[in-house]
Formats: C-alpha cells, structure tokens, sequence
C-alpha cells in the first residue's frame, strides 16, 4: 500500500444554505471541506481558509471495497460522489467516494496509524 | 454495552464513535438555595428507562446531538 | 473433601410474612450479610431478605471478587481492613468453604506521578493499618516475572505498591454462606418477589409494596444494588448515585499458576487467576449510564488490548466467556451507607465496582446501626449526609476498577 501524505483542502464555515448550493465534503451543517477555493459563496461572514491538517490518499475502487469491508462497521450512502465520515480501523475519517476511485481522510497526526491498518 | 446513534448529519453510527455529555438539571421545586445546589452538584435523576442526553460525535461531524435513550435495552 | 464440590443444604423456605421488623431489599451479598450479622450479632431475626430474581444474581454473582484494603484515605484504609479480616475468619465462622485466597497485589504505575502515588499510598496504608510496601520495577519482577516491565514500549512499569493481604474468594459461596447462616437463625430468604416501593408516612418509612402484596417493616434497608435509585426515589430521597455497567471476561486454562493479581490504575485493568485456571480480567466502567446487562465487543478489544500488554502470555489463551453487572457509582468513588432523612429507611449503596471487598464488614456495621440506632464510628464518614457537609471521601485511585 501507499503511504498517506499531506492534503491541502479549504475549511469553509458557512451558513447552511449557502453551503447547499455547491458540492462540497460536508463535515457538518455549517462546515465543509473543499478541494478548491469555491468562486464566491453565498455568506457574507463565511471563513474560508487553507486546512492542512488532514493526510489520506486516494484508493482505486477495488482497494477501497476491500478495504472498507474489514475496516468500516457502518453503512456507506448509495450515490456517487458521496461523502462520509466516521470510524475507520478505527480512526476517526473522512471518505470521498467517487464512481472509481475513494478519497480517504484522517488528521494528519493518524497518517502513521492509517498507513499501518491500510496494510 | 454497544448500541448505534442516529446522527442527524452522519447517519447511523456505532456509540464508540460519540463522546459521552451530562445535561445539567435544576430542581426548581427544591426551595432552599443550598438545598438546590445541593442537589443540582450531586444529586442525579439516574433513570433506569428514558433518560434525555448529550453525544458529541468526536469521529464524525464533531456536534453535540441530544438522544432519548432507553437505559434498559 | 474436593472445594469444588458443594456440600448439600437443607432449608426452609416459606412463604412472606405480613410484617417484619426489618425488611432488606436486594439479596446481594450486601442484603444478605446485615441479615446475618442482625441474626448472629445481635439476635434479631424477625428479618426478612426480598430478592426479585435469585439471590447473588446482581453483582455479588458477577464480580472479579478481589478483596483488598490498599485505598487511598484512612477512613476507606481502617474499613476495608476490617473486611480482609472478616474474610479471613468467614470459613471457620460459617462451615462453608468460600475458597479464600490469599494471592498479593501488585498495584503498578506507569508514570512519576503514579509513582508518587504509590509512595503515598504505602504510607496512608501503613498508617492506618494494612500492609503495602513500594515496589520499584526489578521487585515487580521478582514478585511476577510474567510481567513485561517495559509494558510493550507503551506503558513502562515505574515502580507500584505490594498489598500482600490482597486475596480472591469464590462470589457465590460468599453469597450463600450468608445467607445459609442467616436462614439458620431464622432470617426469611425471599427470591422471586419484587419491591415496586417504599411506603412513607411522615416522615417515616412503614413498609414495602411487592408484586405478593404489602409488607410492613419497622426498618428497611435499601441493599438494591445498581437498581438503588429507583427504589429509594419513590420515598422522595435523592441519591448522588449513576448506574454504569461494568465488564469482565475470563479466559480458557492458563497452564501454568499465576499466583497473584496484577493491577493497574493507569491503564485501568487487572488480572487473576480463578482455582480453576482461567485468567479473569476486567476493566473500566462504560462510559454511558445504563441498567443493560449487554456486553460489547469494544470492550473486549480494549481490555484484551491494555492485558497483552502488560501480560504478554495472555496472547495464547482464548476468551471464553464475557458478562456484565451494573454498578452503583458515587461521584467521589466511595460508599455511602447509614441514614437517608427518612427515619427507618437506612441504604448501603455507591459499591459501584469495588463492593463485594466490602460485604462482611458492610454488613456488620449495618447491623450493627440497624441494633443500636446509632451510626458506627468506622462507616460514619460514609453516611449519604457528607455531601451537604462538604466532605466527600474522594478515592477514585484506589477505588479504580475492582
Ligand atoms: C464485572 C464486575 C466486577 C467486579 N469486581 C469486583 C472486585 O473484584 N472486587 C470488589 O470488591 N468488587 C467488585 N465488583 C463490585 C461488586 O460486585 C459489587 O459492589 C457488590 O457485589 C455489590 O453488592 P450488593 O449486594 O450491593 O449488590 P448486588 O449483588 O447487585 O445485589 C442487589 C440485589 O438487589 C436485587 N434488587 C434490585 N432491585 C430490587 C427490587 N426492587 N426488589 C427486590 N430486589 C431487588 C437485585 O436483583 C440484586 O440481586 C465488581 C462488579 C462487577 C459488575
Ligand atoms: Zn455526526
């Protein structure tokens, strides 16, 4: 396996409904993770800033199914692209998951922890 | 004991994911001011059926979330 | 004769009396010893002992029954002494084989302030009357060469205490002894019957309300275990008791002996070895209150997890089986046992994880109040009244898990 490195995503805290209307990593209500800085969005007191503090690496959709089916113990969302989150081999971590490919998460202080239970 | 949260955000988690939260209680019928504090310090309802509670979860959204709970099942 | 074969007891069981002089809620070993010491003690018999399911189906049948007086406060120091000795005397006192052991304790720290604890400790003990001396590692494994010093590279063993009093007993011959002995002198032994309530008039309490009817007591002792709360609150009174589940398991035959307990405060977990070879091991409370006897797998790989470590031969053996009690926890880890406010209604509760140590001395002390009306100078400090007084018993080190 591949060893997990450093991402630079974009932490954005918004309103709700302005985070509504782009596709985001939605970590919760008022809280997104993006991979890019979005245009313009639709908050006046949004934060938008620079987050490096995740590390993961991208699985291809075979990896990731094998994966995922020893080391996740709940349910993923049917649609692609989907986020998710949760324990993960037991780490607390964030999925990507695209038609072919898997984005998989974790604060960077677990890198070492997830390249060990990737393997 | 192991059981699953709803979290509204999430979806359907394992407990081991959340952080355990106390939600404070005020007996206002208690009359005494010291009485009260006392009771609000160290006395606990501790219902053995439907308690009302807060979980953080800590390996999801990171929000605190208020569950009705059976503490019999 | 083989320990392990029991002998065989003939009892009377009747049906309940209408009215009792003092009527004990809960057949733990808690309930069943005030009805001994009450009967043996101080004569009275006119007691009676109401069980909703089978006597020692609550904690006291549950429990990893490792008894020790190592805590951490002269007041918990001078009581839990009192129980290693009651112990130490039951055999030959009742006739029954409890199959006592005197094993030691090792009580490992893991850190320079657990170190200083442990210092501590040793003198609060001495002081007040046990034996516990400090340990620095090499001692730790002369003491128990199964120990791994370094604690895997994760939790190097820093020194400890040796608590050479600190022994195992069989739970359910606990549980019987007393109650056989109690029944002998006449004490009513009641399984199957419910308490759904407390009656109160004034402010005194006047009985109990069963699913077989009223029965009414000059004195009740509320002895209910995890289930405290509910009880006592239908006679108003307001305890600072949460209910927790706690878990053990045990393992398949160990080969060799391990003649010993080994605890740790830090890593919150311990383990012994049962006569018949398992290795026994518990932990932490759950984290969430509950009244559910579930077990969880989470529990499991935890333990197991801080175990290996720290005992690396537990690798090879297998877990067979795993169960749950629930435990009635005070806020400041120590029990809480006497007078409630409401006259005639007394509770011995907050044994949360580490009661059944306490059972024969509890239970004397009980009756001992229960005789007389006066509260004994050696549990006064744990009457439900020190947290309006300010004086809570904090020991949560050495109440730790067991
Ligand atoms: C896994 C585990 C390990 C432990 N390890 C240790 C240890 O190593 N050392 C140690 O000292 N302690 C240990 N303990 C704690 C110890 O087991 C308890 O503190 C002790 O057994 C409490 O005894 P008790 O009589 O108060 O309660 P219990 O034994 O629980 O008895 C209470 C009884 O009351 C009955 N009851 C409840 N409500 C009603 C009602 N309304 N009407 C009628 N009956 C009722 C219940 O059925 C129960 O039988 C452990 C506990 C557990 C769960
Ligand atoms: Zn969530």
């Amino acid at each position: 396996m591949r060893v997990p490195e450093r991402f630079r995503l974009i932490h954005i805290v918004a309103s709700p409904a302005a985070l509504d209307k782009a596709e985001y990593l939605r970590i919760a209500p008022d809280e997104a993770l993006a991979f890019a800085a979005p245009e313009s969005i639709d908050d006046p007191y949004a934060i938008v800033e620079p987050d490096d503090g995740y590390a993961g690496l991208w699985l291809d959709a075979q990896e990731a199914e094998k994966f995922l089916a020893r080391a996740c113990e709940w349910e993923l969302p049917p649609h692609r692209p989907a986020f998710a989150q949760g324990a993960v081999a037991g780490l607390p971590a964030k999925l990507w998951i695209e038609r072919d490919r898997m984005l998989i998460l974790v604060p960077a202080p677990y890198a070492a922890d997830l390249e060990e239970r990737l393997a | 004991m192991s059981f699953h949260i709803d979290c509204p955000h999430c979806g359907r988690r394992p407990v081991e994911e959340f952080f355990y939260g106390e939600v404070a209680s005020e007996n206002e019928s208690i009359a005494g001011a010291d009485a009260r504090n006392l009771d609000r310090v160290f006395m606990l309802d501790n219902p053995e059926g439907i308690a009302t509670e807060r979980w953080f979860h800590a390996y999801g959204c990171r929000r605190w979330l208020t569950l009705r709970r059976d503490t019999r099942k | 004769m083989n320990e392990f074969v029991e002998r065989k007891i003939a009892l009377t069981w009747r049906a309940p009396k209408r009215a009792y002089d003092v009527v004990i809620v809960g057949g733990g070993g808690h309930g069943l010893a005030t009805a001994y010491y009450l009967a043996t003690r101080h004569g009275i018999t006119n007691v009676a002992v109401l069980e909703r399911n089978y006597i020692g189906s609550g904690n006291s049948g549950r429990n990893t029954t490792i008894i020790r007086a190592n805590y951490g406060i002269p007041e918990a120091v001078r009581f839990y002494q009192r129980s290693v000795d009651l112990y130490a005397s039951l055999e030959s006192e009742t006739g029954r084989g409890i199959m006592h052991r005197q094993k030691g304790l090792l009580w490992l720290a893991h850190s320079e302030a657990g170190v200083r604890a442990e210092r501590a400790r040793a003198e609060v003990n001495v002081a007040f009357g046990t034996k516990t001396e400090f340990v620095d590692p090499d001692q730790v494994k002369r003491i128990c060469p199964q120990i791994d010093i370094t604690g895997g590279g994760l939790w190097p063993v820093a020194g400890g205490t040796y608590h050479p009093e600190g022994s195992t007993a069989r739970h359910d011959r606990v549980v019987w002894a007393f109650a056989e002995g109690a029944m002998r002198q006449g004490v009513d032994i009641q399984q199957g019957i419910r308490v759904h309530s407390l009656r109160v008039e004034g402010d005194r309490v006047t009985g109990v309300e069963t699913d077989q009817g009223p029965i009414s007591a000059g004195v009740v002792l509320s002895a209910a275990g995890g289930h405290v709360t509910t009880l006592v609150s239908t006679a108003g009174v307001r305890l600072p008791i949460r209910t927790h589940p706690l878990q053990a398991f045990v393992t398949n035959h160990y080969a060799l002996e391990f003649p010993i307990i080994v605890a740790s405060a830090t890593l919150l977990f311990y383990a012994s070895q049962t006569a018949r070879g398992e290795m026994l091991m518990g932990a932490e409370i759950d984290r969430q209150p509950s009244y559910s006897y579930r077990s969880s797998h989470d529990f499991l790989q935890h333990c197991a997890f801080r175990a290996m470590t720290l005992l690396p031969f537990l690798r090879n053996l297998r877990i067979l089986r795993q169960w749950t009690g629930v435990c009635d926890m005070s806020p400041d880890y120590s029990p809480i046992m006497g007078k409630t406010g409401i006259d005639g209604l007394l509770i011995t509760t907050g044994w949360g994880t580490w009661g059944f140590k306490a059972i024969p001395a509890a239970g004397e002390q009980l009756a001992q109040l229960i005789a007389t009306g006066a509260t004994p100078e050696l549990i006064a400090p744990f009457s439900l009244d020190r947290f309006a007084r300010d004086r809570t018993m904090a020991d949560r080190g050495s109440a730790g898990t067991h």
